[in-house]
Formats: C-alpha cells, structure tokens, sequence
C-alpha cells in the first residue's frame, strides 16, 4: 500500500486507511515530539494529541509531497505550546540510549547497534545544547529532509536566513560533538 | 622529485609560524567549507586545498570527521519507536469519537433513531401510556352474528343445524352476561366501568360498609373526611 493510495481513503474516514497513516507517520511524529520534548512520556501524549488533531480535520489532509510538512507543522506547534506551558527549556534525556532505539530493529550485532545508539544519544544531547533556530533548522532539514522553503514556511523566517543559517547550524552541531570526543 | 630540505614536522612549524606573521591559521576558512566539502560539492582545486589543511590540522580533520558522522547519522533520527502499544493507543482516542464532520453517515433516519441509547426507555414509557389510555376505554363486546364464521353454510343441513344451536347457545350466554351486567348498570347509573374503574372484591367490600354506615357526627365548621 502507498501512502498516496491511502490518502483519499484516509480523508474519508476509512478507519483502516487511517490505522495505516497512523503506522506510517508515529515514528516520525513521535521522533519530532521527542526531540523537542526530550521526555518520552510527555513525547507520547504529543504524538497522540497530534493524531487526533489530524483525525478531527481528516478533510484537510494534503496529498503528497504536502502531506509531511502539514504533519510536522501541526507536530511543531504542539510541542511549542507544550514548551510554552513547560515554561522552562527541555531537561536532559530521560531514557538511556538502549530504550530509546530500537535495537532489533537494526541487521547490526548486539555491540554494534549499541554502539549506534549511543551515538544517536550523543546527537540528541549535542542538539540540546544549539541555540533553538539552529536546533530546530537541523530538526527539519537534516533530520526530516525537508527544504529550505518548506522550512522557511514553518518558522517563518527568510528564507534567506535559512539558507545561512543551514551549514552553520551543522557546523556547530558538529564542533559539539568534537568537543564530547566524537569524529575524531 | 625534489628532496624537502626541512623533515616534515620542522617543514609544518615553519608554516605556521609563517601563517602566524601573515593571514593567521587557515582553519576558518576551512570551516567556511567544510559542509559544500562533505557533501561533495567543491571543484577539484578547493577540494585539493581542504585535503592538503586537513592532512596537517588534526582539528579540522575531527571537525570534517564529525560532520561526515552527523550526515550519515541525522537523517536515521527521523523516526523513533514510540513502543509497542502507542498505534492502539491512538486508534482507540480516535475511531471512538464522532466520525469526522466530512464523512457523510448514508443510514436512514428511523435507524439512527433505532439506535440511540435512549430507544429501550422511550419505549417503555409509550407502551406504560399507551396501556393507561386503553384502560380507559371500555370493554369492547363484538356482535353476536360476527362469532359464527361463515364459512359453515355451505356444509348442508347439518352444519346449519349445529350452527343454529352455536348461535342459541351464544345468544343464551350473551343474554346471561346482559342480566348480571344490567342491575349494577341500572342502580348506579354511572357510565359502564372501565378497566381502570373496575375495584378489587375487598374494594368493593369496604365501599360498601362506607355507604351503609351513619355519617359521623359534625364538628363546627369542620370537615372530617371519610375515614372509616
Ligand atoms: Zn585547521
């Protein structure tokens, strides 16, 4: 099944066609909410407040290639509010790295995978420590391979400003994670 | 090839000590590059230039490492497993609410209405009041004539035979109920009884010692109610 199949289904409240973009995008949505969040608990009920967001406005789900960045957006600005309530910056991350990538999910050995996914911890708390345009521009364009005037849209800056801020925003991502002794 | 005249750590001292008199260290722009030279987008001379920096700035050299690292390792942060349970969790806070307002519901009115919560209860108290009002009708008594199926004519002699003694016999039975329905009719007066009206044997019984019994002796003005 392709997701542009499903999508006209999914827009007429075929609850399978809706079961199958909820598996299709929770990895993604719950990712996005977990790195601005960095709690999986407060993570999970984003995710699931996003969906049933999608689900009361099934009418206005896009067709591909819009369908991811209205998710994103709709994603972002949950978990914006959810700061603003929050009031404070993300704490740290919650769970070890063995929790929090699935390790079965790779072809790796044990050793391997878990050498993978304390990398991927490494990146997340590097990310943590970027200023928030530089977090979220990296969020979006290297994480979920969005464009820079799809980007632009969503923060609503230049997109100029993305454009200049985009190799800075790795460049620095990059200098921290030298600093914590990776890439070396 | 030439011979360097210097070995090769003296060679990058006095490069940088050189670079230190004149542009200061390369680095910088190195780091201006350093994202076009990872994702391959250099010509070959800028790219030349980054390699030969690279071999002798062991900082940029784990700057660039870092970076090549982060390209392969961002784009696998996309999606995380929320965990085994989170799709039921969101089919269960979504397909039990109501369906969304651009899915058109094609069922009959009469059945929607069928099944609302309420039905058995609105039901209950259409069949309680509809039972009250008939109650209050009276007994039908269907016409004699009507209770001898016609049927039995064409059968002959002997069928018209037995169908005058079933008529007599109804007619005998009709007049008898007549008889001890008339002097309760006759006395009262009143309309015939209907269900409603109609009082138990221990009713009728303490109606009666209530009608026969002398009044109660008045108080003043009071009005003693009935209260054998
Ligand atoms: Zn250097």
């Amino acid at each position: 099944m392709e997701l542009s199949q499903a999508l006209p289904l999914v827009r007429r409240g075929d609850e399978l066609a809706w079961e199958f973009f909820v598996r299709f995008f929770q990895g993604r949505v719950f990712g996005l909410a977990y790195h601005y969040t960095a709690q999986a608990e407060d993570a999970r009920d984003l995710a699931q407040d996003v969906f049933v967001r999608i689900y009361q406005n099934l009418a206005l789900v896009p067709d591909e290639p819009g369908c991811l960045p209205w998710i994103i957006r709709i994603t972002r600005n949950a978990c914006i509010d959810h700061l603003r309530r929050r009031k404070a910056r993300p704490p740290l991350w919650d769970l070890p790295a063995e929790e929090l990538f699935d390790l079965r999910a790779t072809d790796q050995n044990p050793e391997e995978a878990h050498l993978a996914a304390v990398r991927k911890t490494m990146v997340h708390r590097a990310l943590q420590e970027l200023t928030d345009l530089n977090r979220e521009i990296i969020l979006l364009k290297e994480i979920q391979g969005l464009g820079l005037e799809e980007i632009a849209a969503i923060l609503e800056v230049p997109l100029g400003t993305v454009k200049s801020r985009s190799n800075r925003a790795r460049l620095e991502l990059a200098q921290k994670l030298c600093a914590a002794g990776m890439g070396g | 090839m030439n011979e360097p005249l210097l070995p090769p750590e003296a060679g990058l001292d006095l490069t940088r000590a050189i670079l230190a008199r004149t542009s200061g260290p390369a680095c910088q722009r190195l780091h201006n590059l350093a994202c076009a030279f990872v994702d391959g987008e250099l010509d070959s001379a800028q790219g030349g230039l980054v390699r030969l920096h690279l071999a002798s700035c062991p900082s940029c050299q784990s700057l660039v490492g870092a970076l090549i690292e982060t390209r392969n390792l961002l784009p696998a942060l996309a999606q995380t497993n929320p965990g085994p349970w989170f799709t039921q969790r969101v089919m269960r806070a979504t397909t039990r609410r109501p369906a969304p307002q651009n899915a058109t519901d094609r069922r009959p009115l009469w059945w929607k209405l069928m099944h609302r919560p309420r039905i058995a209860l609105e039901a209950a108290y259409l069949g309680a009041a509809a039972g009250l009002v008939g109650s209050y009708l009276p007994i039908p008594t269907p016409p004699v004539s009507l209770r001898v199926p016609a049927f039995v004519h064409p059968l002959g002699a002997s069928a018209q035979r037995v169908k005058s003694q079933v008529v007599q016999a109804e007619r005998r039975s009709t007049l008898a109920l007549q008889q001890s329905l008339r002097p309760k009719a006759a006395t009262s007066a009143e309309p015939r009884p209907t269900l409603w009206q109609r009082s138990s044997a221990w009713a009728r019984a303490r109606l009666r010692a209530f009608r026969s019994a002398p009044p109660p002796p008045a108080k003043g003005n009071e009005a003693s109610p009935a209260n054998p």
